[in-house]
């Protein structure tokens, strides 16, 4: 008797991490007779590569990033700066085993001049190093550890999306000054999780607001929260605050409702967890469920109003953060290309730095500060309109920088 | 001790709901398995179409039509899928079992592949049919009617099951099958047919499963790994080949997996793994596994 594969999808994880490392290592050597071609293209081109999950879980993110990638190039007549922009897209798939060569094959193989996108925050921190040896710029668009622009940053690496902390604290100081009682805190247990947890109850116990614990959910492999939602009862919390997204997300705010706990005790979280695709499968539980995230597609201003209507009009869909994200990326690349007038990471990287209050995002201005954005944070609380649900926006809760 | 029964009674009574569901799951996966001595990696699979196939019946308005017609497709869809993996494994019957286990993991992917692109990556959530949509008081604390009903379909389906394998003759053929197939062979029975029906009739209690579980679990990508994973590890601790072991492997499982994390939730990913290498280390065969294992 022998079971020649537990689990295929962990096994070829093994494989992949594997092949993954390998071609790390074999990078560090390559790159180094790659990079002179590093700066060569130019006059009047610019190659882009667009890092995006085409397979796997992250898959309905990838499409919002390539959605809102797409509508900027089509509103701007594909051009940034005085460059026309060629984009070469790559699968990042579900995890640095194959996000990691897939940008490895843009550098080196396509020769591109800079590279969009990423939603793993693993992937990006193992491909930031080609970056530095490449002298290449990197602007992500989603992955929001805190430690690609803080601990681990290099000058080449830049970030136009959020950090994890960033929402969280915004809603743990909210949540104090609210003083909606003892907070029982819920999040999966793998890196994101962890920084949220951190972050929220750092911002809430500064404020003085009390815990009434914490349990944090094995990632990926929780399908019923019936076991750690009976805890929440037992502690006789008065809100729980948590961090879910994805597929968990619609689970755990399904079950939540289920199990009775959203009558006697208010939901808080990330923005993510009703953010995009995941509101439709979470329907009727989710509204009332109050978020912090960035962006809403609610939020009130002349350049949001646009986005919204022209995304719909291309798409047939509301856009996510995800896909405003990638559209801004898209807007600081343009104004850094022009003002650079050259593609290498050094001259882009200061040109990012100098460019100063980016005015017309649809997420309201914004800043870089330390390489990633310094923005409002929004409360937000999932409404019905008609019958599809939506995250209105209740209030700001004020300009985040990066912890 | 009243307190503490009160005070996990939900937990107690969510472990039976999800041990139901894994009974019905891992017990066409465990007299497969002692049939043929194969382990069906496309049991996952075939969970993953059910529930998809509720997802297309029983989408919009809930109704009693649309859950009942997902059943009954899903039901026919297992039986045609069983009656088509049993087809494709019998050129290499005669071949190691690591390749047949392997030709099942490649239909698996397939499967999986297809689903991806029909139904794309999003998740989706199944409503119960109308009437066990709401929840009831349990102990002071809600729970979800549906899940009250999965306990009492998985009761049902288990007398069921143990009463054709134990007590009728079309029973007895399986069970001397598991036992010992060229006993059954040299006896003039042809057991080709015999592996045709259980893993027919095993394919569609995965399928009904997927249905079944659909409210519960809803339907995404990768969900059949996950649901394959859980039915190894009960059919491991069950032992292989037997309904009890299956029941009882399913009822351990769910308590492990409900009551286990609400009491320890400090070692949630670690107490289900853990079950199962503890079991192993006492009793390798599981808990109702064969003494002489077919085929050693």
């Amino acid at each position: 008797m022998d079971f020649p594969d537990l689990s295929r999808r962990s096994f070829l994880g093994v494989l992949g991490a594997g092949a993954g490392t390998l071609a790390l290592s074999a990078c560090g050597g390559g790159s180094l007779g790659g990079g002179s071609g590093a700066g060569s293209s130019g006059g009047g081109a610019v190659k882009v590569g667009l890092v995006i999950p085409q397979a796997g879980v992250y898959t309905p993110l990838g499409v919002d990033m390539q959605n809102g990638w797409q509508l900027w190039l089509d509103q701007n007549g594909g051009k940034m700066g005085d460059y026309t922009v060629t984009t070469v897209t790559a699968d990042e798939g579900e995890g640095p085993d194959t996000g990691v060569p897939a940008i490895q094959g843009l550098l080196q193989n396509e020769q591109v001049d800079v590279v969009v996108g990423i939603v793993n925050s693993a992937t990006a921190l193992g491909a930031a190093a080609q970056f530095a040896e490449a002298k290449k710029l990197l602007l992500i668009s989603n992955a929001g550890a805190v430690a690609i622009t803080g601990a681990a940053r290099t000058p080449y690496v830049w970030r136009a999306s959020f950090t994890n902390a960033q929402n969280s604290a915004a809603m743990g100081e909210h949540l104090a000054k609210e003083g909606v009682g003892p907070v029982y805190i819920m999040a999966p247990d793998y890196a994101a999780g962890q920084e949220n947890v951190v972050a929220f109850t750092k911002a809430y116990e500064g404020g003085g607001g009390t815990l009434a614990g914490q349990a944090l959910t094995p990632f990926g492999t929780t399908q019923d929260y019936q076991p750690f939602l009976s805890g929440v009862q037992e502690s006789g919390a008065k809100a729980v605050f948590c961090f879910y997204s994805g597929g968990e997300a619609v689970t755990f705010v399904k079950q939540y409702d289920q199990f009775g706990l959203k009558a006697t005790t208010p939901l808080y979280g990330s923005g993510f967890l009703t953010e995009g695709s995941v509101l439709k499968g979470q329907g009727a539980s989710a509204v009332g469920v109050q978020t912090a995230l960035h962006y809403s597609t609610e939020i009130d201003n002349e350049a949001n109003t646009a986005f919204v209507a022209a995304y719909q009009k291309a798409y047939d869909a509301l856009p996510t953060c995800f896909a405003m994200a990638t559209f801004d990326a898209a807007n600081v690349l343009n104004r850094a290309l022009a003002e650079a007038g050259d593609v290498t990471g050094d001259a882009l990287s200061g040109a990012l730095d100098g460019l100063g209050v980016i005015d017309d995002s649809p997420r309201g201005p914004w800043t870089f500060s330390g390489q990633n954005p310094k923005q409002t944070v929004y409360l937000r609380e999932v409404t019905m309109q008609g019958s599809s649900p939506i995250n209105a926006v209740v209030s700001e809760l004020g300009v985040y920088d990066q912890p | 001790m009243a307190g503490w029964f009160d005070a996990n009674l939900v937990s107690i009574l969510n472990g039976f709901a999800i041990g139901s569901l894994l009974f019905i799951l891992a017990v066409g996966l465990s007299i497969v398995f002692g049939m043929m001595d194969v382990l069906n990696l496309a049991h996952g699979a075939l969970y993953l179409v059910g529930s998809y196939l509720a997802v297309t019946f029983a989408a919009g308005e809930p109704s009693w039509g649309g859950f009942l017609t997902a059943l009954g497709i899903a039901a026919l869809a297992g039986l045609i899928a069983g009656g088509a993996l049993s087809g494709m494994t019998e050129p290499l019957a005669r071949r190691p079992i690591l390749d047949q286990a392997l030709l099942t993991l490649g239909v698996s992917l397939v499967v999986a592949e297809v689903l991806s692109i029909i139904y794309g990556n999003d998740v989706f959530s199944i409503s119960p049919p109308p009437g066990l949509d709401g929840s009831v008081a349990v102990a002071g604390n809600a729970y979800p009617t549906y899940r009250l009903a999965l306990i009492g379909v998985g009761l049902v389906l288990a007398v069921i099951v143990f009463v054709v394998v134990e007590r009728t003759s079309v029973g007895a053929l399986v069970r001397a099958s598991v036992a010992d197939r060229d006993m059954v062979s040299a006896m003039g029975i042809d057991n080709r047919k015999v592996k045709v029906a259980v893993l027919a009739i095993g394919s569609m209690l995965a399928t009904v499963a997927g249905v079944l579980g659909g409210p519960v679990y809803g339907a995404r990508p990768g969900l059949d790994d996950t649901i394959l994973i859980l039915a190894l590890v009960v059919v491991v601790i069950g032992g292989l080949g037997s309904v009890k072991g299956a029941l009882i492997g399913a009822l351990v499982i769910g308590q492990v997996e409900s009551l286990g994390r609400a009491l320890l939730p400090d070692l949630a990913s670690f107490i289900l793994f853990g079950t199962l290498a503890l079991v192993l280390v006492l009793r390798p065969r599981g808990l109702f596994g064969p003494r002489k294992l077919a085929g050693t």
